[in-house]
Order: structure tokens, then C-alpha cells, then sequence
């Protein structure tokens, strides 16, 4: 019959068992899966994270004056399935742990991730094309000398004599 | 008398859920918000309530399906005004992974005004708690 008062008692020793939050502060799980940041260095442009976007939040387009590729990423259409992350090989996407979302609805088409992957012209036939990012020199040769950092100012076309042609 | 109403009101808004087709990972995160003393909003002063017609912020959780699209209008339209709106997960805000389905009439601002967005898929307990008291705000301005 008295049971509540042991209940009581032991609710008065370890007393809220609340999260503070909105008032203070919160705790967030290791790992969890939150706001995307892109790293326009890093990024190849290999548009890999377009398309296994399972809800089409990213859309990379060359810019209106041609000067690169621009990224974008809707944050109201992401959902955190983390693929984009573990296809990019430079690791350019990243999920980071900010799940402070919340925004009014005039914010609502503003809410984007955004980054500009400006173009750098060919060494050799001066076109321009997408920066080739250390990460990917990294993958691709692991240990890079001098020879193979030569290639990476290359266009393609120019790669391909390049290494093919050897000069 | 009226002042004294509003001043109350202004308190303690009451939240009703609407499930817009939704899959049910953004109700269960509302019902945790309400049902676990960890998370529990209702000591911002809000309290879920079952009747549209006590509402004051709705929830809505759901890319709006064609087979629910009249009924949730039908449900909306029985909230008494002032009222502030609240998109939870991605469904509403833009439909998501459904968008572009046949079946999906959403996202819900093209029917309902929307005030609050809480993108996440699904968002966690913190997050919708954060776009509930942004929304209180607002209910704050409305009355
Ligand atoms: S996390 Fe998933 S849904 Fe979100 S942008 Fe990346 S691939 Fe798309």
C-alpha cells in the first residue's frame, strides 16, 4: 500500500531524470548522423554523391559563368542515410553531429549546403578542368614524386598522352 | 477578461498530430517527446490533446498521400484559429525520399501554410522539442 512512498523517496534521491534541453544543454551520441559539410577542396567532382542520393538533395551544376562546378545540398530533403559519405572517396562529404535543424518556414528553399569547385587551367593546353584534390592522389598512387605530381596539372586528354605518350 | 484569456493562452498552447501518410518514424519521435520523462515537452507549457478543435500548433509528419490528402485538408481546416503550423521530417517540408511519387500529393505547403520546418528523417527528440518552442514563440505573437 505504502509502495509510492518508496518510489517517492527514491525519485527525491536521484531526483529529474529530464533533459534539460531547451532550457540547458543536451547530449548527443556519438556518431550521430546530422547536418552534411561539404569541403570544396576535397571534391573531384565525380558527382558519385549525386547519384546515389536517395532523395536527389544534391545537385552539382557548373556555375553561370562557367568558372566551376557548384555543389548543393538541400538540408529539407536530406535523410541522413549517410551513402553520399561512404561513396566520396576524397571523403569531401562528411556528416557532421549538428542536428540543430529546427528554422522558420522563410528559411525553408535558403536552407542549403553550398560550395564552389572552381576550375584551374591545363597545364599544357591551358582548358580548364576540375582541380584534381591531394585526397584522390592519395588513393590513386598512395606515394606521389615528382613525375606523378606533373600529371596532376593535366586535363585528361593531356594525362592520357602524357602517360601513355611518356612526355 | 479577454487580456487576462490571452495571457493565459499564451502559456500553455496545446499540439495536435497529424499523420499525413507519414511512415510512422517521426510519430514515434513525437510520441517520445510526449511520453518519456527524459524528453517531455509538456513542461513548455504545451499538452497534446485529441479533438482538432482544442488545438493550437499542429504536428504534421507525412509527405501528404493522395489517399489521405482530403481528409488531413478536412482535419486542418477544423483547427480553430490562430494557429501555428509545424512540418516534422522531411516528408512534409519537401516529400522526401518520395518526392516525385504519383502518390504523394505534399509537400504540405502547397496546401497548408506552414510556419516551423524540422528536417530530419527522422529528426531526434531534441530537435523536434527545438522547432516546438520556436513555434510557441510564434503562437506567442498570434494570439
Ligand atoms: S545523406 Fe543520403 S539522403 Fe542525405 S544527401 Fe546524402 S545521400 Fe542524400
Amino acid at each position: 500500500m505504502f509502495s509510492f512512498l518508496k518510489i517517492l523517496a527514491r525519485n527525491l534521491i536521484l531526483g529529474p531524470s529530464t533533459d534539460p534541453f531547451p532550457h540547458g544543454e543536451t547530449f548527443t551520441p556519438e556518431g550521430l548522423r546530422g547536418k552534411i559539410r561539404f569541403d570544396a577542396s576535397a571534391c573531384v567532382g565525380c558527382r558519385m554523391c549525386e547519384h546515389v542520393c536517395a532523395a536527389g538533395a544534391i545537385r552539382i551544376e557548373e556555375t553561370a559563368d562557367k568558372s566551376g562546378l557548384e555543389f548543393v545540398l538541400w538540408h529539407n530533403s536530406c535523410a541522413f542515410c549517410g551513402l553520399c559519405e561512404h561513396y566520396c572517396q576524397t571523403k569531401a562529404i562528411r556528416l557532421t553531429e549538428d542536428w540543430h535543424m529546427a528554422h522558420r518556414q522563410e528559411e525553408k528553399y535558403g536552407y542549403v549546403e553550398k560550395g564552389v569547385v572552381g576550375y584551374v587551367p591545363c597545364s599544357r593546353c591551358g582548358d580548364p578542368m576540375v582541380p584534381v584534390a591531394p585526397q584522390l592522389m592519395k588513393i590513386a598512387y598512395r606515394e606521389t614524386n615528382r613525375d606523378i605530381e606533373k600529371l596532376r596539372d593535366l586535363c585528361p586528354d593531356c594525362r592520357l598522352k602524357q602517360s601513355v605518350g611518356g612526355r | 477578461m479577454k487580456n487576462m484569456l490571452k495571457r493565459i493562452a499564451k502559456r500553455s498552447p496545446w499540439l495536435y498530430r497529424i499523420n499525413a501518410g507519414s511512415c510512422n518514424g517521426c510519430d514515434v519521435e513525437l510520441a517520445t517527446t510526449a511520453c518519456i520523462p527524459r524528453f517531455d515537452v509538456e513542461r513548455l507549457g504545451c499538452k497534446y490533446c485529441g479533438s482538432p478543435k482544442h488545438a493550437d500548433i499542429v504536428l504534421v509528419t507525412g509527405p501528404l498521400t493522395a489517399r489521405v490528402k482530403e481528409k488531413v485538408l478536412r482535419l486542418y481546416a477544423e483547427i480553430p484559429d490562430p494557429k501555428v503550423t509545424v512540418a516534422v521530417g522531411i516528408c512534409p517540408i519537401s516529400g522526401g525520399v518520395f518526392r516525385d511519387s504519383y502518390a504523394i500529393e505534399g509537400p504540405i505547403d502547397r496546401y497548408l501554410p506552414v510556419d516551423v520546418n524540422v528536417p530530419g528523417c527522422p529528426p531526434r527528440p531534441q530537435a523536434i522539442i527545438e522547432g516546438i518552442a520556436e513555434a510557441i514563440e510564434i503562437w506567442a505573437t498570434r494570439l
